[in-house]
């Protein structure tokens, strides 16, 4: 999940010089994910994985790593 | 004039032909054309010499900023010149002038400076000093880049290591509004065309209200800058997380101007307030590409009873821009653009612009929200940056444009008008409603 998360984000929304040196726990909002990146993110998200993020979720803490997004949507995944 | 094909350097992509629609327009009310502006106030003389070796390097770096923009058949080009323009201009001023006067009237010339469009230089890079007050003042035409272009430009020229600077523009992208094209197929762009001409039937049902309610002709473009202090900043992104959430700061700032319009105006004409807003391709904190315009149009419309009613409003305003990315709405402009570029700059300035239901101006403001500069107040070669703004022309009607960004923790708006259909006692007091909204003071 992570892999084309990483994928998605890097190829469409924010350039790093060296992907892999990003790690999972790194700050996506820190890194340039704005408000726009962030609404396509959850777009992406849904579409992918076939979930329903609410928009009383969408907080600092669901978004800021690639570890915290994971969750995010595991939860509702398993819920 | 004939023009050679070795002359010609790059063709304008559909964003840039979509701003020079507008440019047209603005020519043709008499005006100097659409141009942006993007001002660093600085804390000394900066040191010149670096300075000008890095604009003429980046000029060498990116030809287009010396070319002239030609029509050939219905489309334009950035063309070579014989004689390259110049670029980087100094103004001092005179020992017998107030210097803040002095500043205030070059800027407002530099702004209005009116040139043909062959002659005009893609871009200057103008500086201001004198004993207290300096300013370094860079204004492009439109369809030469968009401001995210024109924050990567003064990052170029705020780089001191020469390796640095050399990843600048690398790799070369081309038109991502292109690109993102490339990617479908033919009948997807249809789709995507019909997709995009429908959201704006939908939009034209319901007439614009506009900010002014004056019938004068447009003279010249006039701005007010005005600075929120840290804590003030530090309270509206607390509101504006509060009511649009992560995903919507912008949408707090349209929401709020709306509202402002509606008290300072609440018998203009109209049935709902709209506002286009630029979505921009680039990749966050990528230094590609570094000129022409990679945007695509959204709007936001809110009805006029909801204006009235603050959560409801935002409500509104949070749900249509969800809805709209979840439509995939932010390409469907791409192939209208497209189109539009193929038609004559009178006909697409009123496609894009006039609502079909009415007739009138579909817009009421222009917005762009930069968001938070991220660039070193230290960076700029021998001086410290203590604040920027930015300015831009805008068309009649609407007449208005307001732009906003935050640098060093302070948000900064810019009110762009054109006089005499606004004037600046208009703004002073629109400007004292939407503190009010910002700061959520008002009922």
């Amino acid at each position: 999940m992570k892999k084309k998360l990483r994928d998605f984000i890097f190829q469409e929304l924010v350039f790093i010089a060296d992907p892999a040196q990003f790690s999972d726990d790194d700050d996506l909002l820190e890194a340039g994910l704005d408000s726009m990146g962030i609404m396509r993110l959850i777009m992406f998200i849904e579409n992918e994985y076939g979930v329903t993020l609410p928009d009383t979720e969408i907080e600092p803490d669901n978004v800021q790593s690639f570890n915290a997004l994971e969750q995010w949507i595991l939860r509702h995944q398993n819920g | 004039m004939s023009i050679k094909k070795e002359d010609i350097l790059e063709k304008l992509n559909p964003a840039d032909s979509f701003t020079l629609a507008m440019d047209e327009e603005i020519r043709k009310d008499g005006l100097a054309g659409n141009y942006g502006c993007f001002a660093l106030v600085l804390s000394n003389i900066p040191d010149i010499e670096a300075l000008q070796q890095r604009i003429t390097e980046f000029s060498q770096r990116f030809p287009v900023s010396q070319a002239s923009l030609r029509q050939i058949g219905r489309r334009f080009y950035w063309c070579k010149r014989n004689d390259p323009p110049t670029l980087f201009f100094q103004h001092h001023c005179p020992d017998n002038q107030n210097e803040a006067d002095f500043q205030q009237q070059t800027l407002d010339r530099i702004i209005n400076h009116k040139q043909t469009r062959e002659i005009s230089a893609p871009i200057e890079f103008h500086l201001l000093t004198g004993p207290k007050q300096h300013t370094f003042f860079i204004r492009w035409m439109h369809p030469f880049g968009d401001a995210r272009g024109a924050d990567l430009i003064l990052k170029y020229l705020c780089t001191a290591d020469d390796v640095q600077r050399q990843q600048f523009g690398l790799p070369e992208t081309g038109s991502l509004v292109n690109v993102q094209l490339g990617k479908y197929r033919w009948w997807q762009k249809i789709g995507l065309l019909l997709k995009g001409k429908r959201y704006i039937d939908q939009l034209d049902r319901l007439e614009s209200i506009q900010p002014f309610n004056s019938d004068l002709p447009p003279q010249r473009m006039n701005y007010t800058i005005k600075r929120l202090s840290e804590a003030q900043t530090e309270q509206v992104i607390k509101l504006a997380r509060q009511h649009v959430g992560l995903t919507g700061t912008s949408l707090y700032y349209i929401g709020c101007l709306m509202r402002a319009l509606e008290k300072m105006h609440p018998d203009n004409a109209g049935e709902a307030y709209c506002a286009p807003y630029a979505f921009n391709l680039r990749k966050q904190r990528a230094l590609t590409p570094m000129t022409g315009n990679h945007v695509c149009a959204l709007f936001a419309q809110v009805p006029r009873d909801a204006v009235q009613d603050r959560q409801k409003l935002f409500a509104h305003l949070k749900q249509q821009n969800a809805q709209v990315i979840r439509q995939q709405m932010d390409y469907a402009f791409l192939p209208l653009m497209w189109a539009g570029s193929w038609l004559s700059l009178t006909e697409y300035g009123k496609i894009l612009r006039q609502s079909h239901g009415s007739g009138k101006e579909r817009s009421s403001f222009w917005f762009s929200d930069v968001g938070r500069l991220d660039i070193p107040a230290d960076s700029f070669p021998g001086a410290e940056i203590k604040a920027v703004f930015y300015a831009c022309q805008v068309t009649t009607p609407p007449a208005l444009a307001f732009l906003s960004c935050i640098y060093r923790n302070q948000l900064t708006l810019s009110y762009n008008f054109n006089e005499p259909v606004g004037n600046s006692e208009q703004i002073d007091k629109l400007h004292q409603l939407m503190l009010a909204e910002l700061l959520g003071e008002a009922e």
